[in-house]
C-alpha cells in the first residue's frame, strides 16, 4: 500500500515537476538554492500527499504546497551564494544569444519580478500560471477584491522598476 | 501591451528550460528529511519544555531544597510545585493541539497564523514560568528571612550592629540582579533564535495583513 502510494506520488510529481521548478525559479537565485527549495517542496508535498483527495487537481494542490513552502516554511540554507543572475545562466540561454528587443525586455522583466517581495511574487506566479482571482484569493487567504487591488499595485510597481 | 502579458506568454511556453529530474531522483528526495522552520520551531519548543522541567526537577532535589523542609513551609511550597505541573501539562496540551493544526495545504495566511499561534503558546509558557520563578524567589526570600536559623542569626547580628537596612538591601538587590540577568539571557535567546527563524514569516504575514486594511 505504502509502496503504491510512493510510486503514484513520484510518478505524478515527475510529470508535474515544472510547477515546482517555476516556484524555485521565482524564489531562488542560484542553482544550489533552487535544488534545496525543490527538495523541501518535494518533502512537503510527499508529507501532505496521503491527505490529497482527487477532488482538486494535483497541479492546483501543488501550487498551494509549493508556494506555502517557498513563502513560509523554507529556511534558506547557509551554503547559499547570493548571485543575482545565476539562474539566468542556468535556466535561460544567456542574453548574448539574443539581439532582438523582446528577449531583452523579457530579461529585464524577469529581473524586475525578482525584486518584488515574497507575497508579490506569489501573486505574480499565480497570475502567470493563468489562475483567476478567485483561485489567487483562495491560495493566499485574502479576499478576491484585495487580490485584484494588490495585483494592480504589483503591475504598477513592476512598471516603476522597469522605467525608473 | 501589458508587461505581465509578455511575461506570461514566455512563462507558459518555456517548459523545457528546466532540468528534468528523473523518477529515481525524485524518489530519493522523498526519503530525505525536511528542514522547514516548522520542524525547527518544534525542536526548539520541545527543548524549552524540557529545559524548564529539568530546572524545576533539579531545584527540587538540590540540598538547598532539603534545607527548605526544615522551615515547615510545605503548605506554601507544595501548591507551588503542583501549580508547576499543571502549567506544564496545560501548555504541552495547547502546544500539541496547535502544532497539529499546522497544515501546508491551508491557504498562505492561515498557515502563517497557525505557525505563529504555536510559537506564541511556547512564548506564554516561558513567560508564565518566568513569572512563577519571580514569585517563588520573593516567597523563598520571605520564608528564609522568617524561618532560616542561620539567616535569622545574621539578621540579629546585623540589627545589633545597626546594619539591618544594609543587609536587607544587599540581599534584595542581589536577588533582583540575578533575576534580571536570567531574564536578560532569556530575552537575548528569544531575540536571536526567533528573530532569525521567524523574520521572514513575520514580514510576509504583515504584508498579507496589510492587504486587508
Amino acid at each position: 500500500m505504502n509502496k503504491e502510494l510512493e510510486h503514484n506520488f513520484v510518478e505524478l510529481l515527475e510529470k508535474h515537476q515544472n510547477i515546482v521548478h517555476k516556484v524555485c525559479r521565482l524564489y531562488t537565485y542560484d542553482y544550489d538554492a533552487h535544488n534545496d527549495l525543490f527538495q523541501e517542496i518535494t518533502i512537503q508535498l510527499w508529507k501532505a500527499y496521503p491527505k490529497f483527495r482527487g477532488d482538486s487537481k494535483f497541479s492546483t494542490w501543488m501550487y498551494r504546497v509549493g508556494l506555502n513552502t517557498a513563502i513560509t516554511l523554507y529556511r534558506k540554507s547557509k551554503r547559499r551564494v547570493n548571485t543575482q543572475d545565476f539562474s539566468d545562466v542556468q535556466f535561460k540561454i544567456s542574453a548574448e544569444e539574443y539581439d532582438d528587443t523582446e528577449e531583452q525586455q523579457l530579461k529585464l522583466l524577469y529581473n524586475a519580478v525578482r525584486q518584488l517581495n515574497d507575497i508579490e511574487k506569489a501573486l505574480v506566479f499565480l497570475y502567470l500560471e493563468d489562475k483567476n482571482y478567485r483561485e489567487i484569493s483562495e491560495t493566499m487567504g485574502i479576499s478576491e477584491v484585495n487580490a485584484r487591488v494588490k495585483m494592480n499595485r504589483v503591475k504598477t510597481k513592476l512598471r516603476t522598476i522597469l522605467n525608473p | 501591451m501589458d508587461e505581465l502579458e509578455i511575461l506570461k506568454k514566455d512563462w507558459q511556453k518555456e517548459d523545457n528550460t528546466f532540468p528534468k529530474l528523473t523518477y529515481n531522483e525524485i524518489y530519493k528526495m522523498i526519503l530525505k528529511k525536511s528542514s522547514s522552520i516548522v520542524k525547527w520551531i518544534f525542536i526548539i519548543s520541545i527543548l524549552e519544555f524540557v529545559l524548564w522541567a529539568v530546572i524545576s526537577f533539579a531545584l527540587k532535589d538540590a540540598d538547598y531544597n532539603q534545607r527548605f523542609k526544615e522551615y515547615n513551609a510545605e503548605n506554601i511550597m507544595i501548591p507551588f510545585i503542583i501549580l508547576g505541573y499543571v502549567i506544564i501539562a496545560y501548555f504541552l496540551y495547547r502546544f500539541f493541539m496547535n502544532y497539529r493544526t499546522i497544515s501546508v495545504t491551508d491557504n498562505a495566511k492561515v498557515l502563517m497564523e497557525n505557525i505563529l499561534k504555536t510559537r506564541r503558546t511556547v512564548k506564554y509558557y516561558v513567560a508564565v514560568n518566568l513569572g512563577v520563578m519571580i514569585v517563588s524567589a520573593i516567597l523563598v526570600l520571605g520564608i528564609q528571612f522568617n524561618r532560616d536559623e542561620q539567616i535569622i542569626s545574621v539578621i540579629e547580628k546585623a540589627s545589633a550592629n545597626g546594619e539591618l537596612f544594609k543587609f536587607y538591601a544587599v540581599t534584595i538587590i542581589i536577588t533582583l540582579l540575578v533575576l534580571a540577568a536570567l531574564i536578560g539571557v532569556m530575552l537575548l535567546f528569544y531575540y536571536l533564535i526567533y528573530g532569525i527563524l521567524l523574520k521572514r514569516l513575520n514580514k510576509n504575514y504583515r504584508e498579507l495583513k496589510k492587504l486587508e486594511v
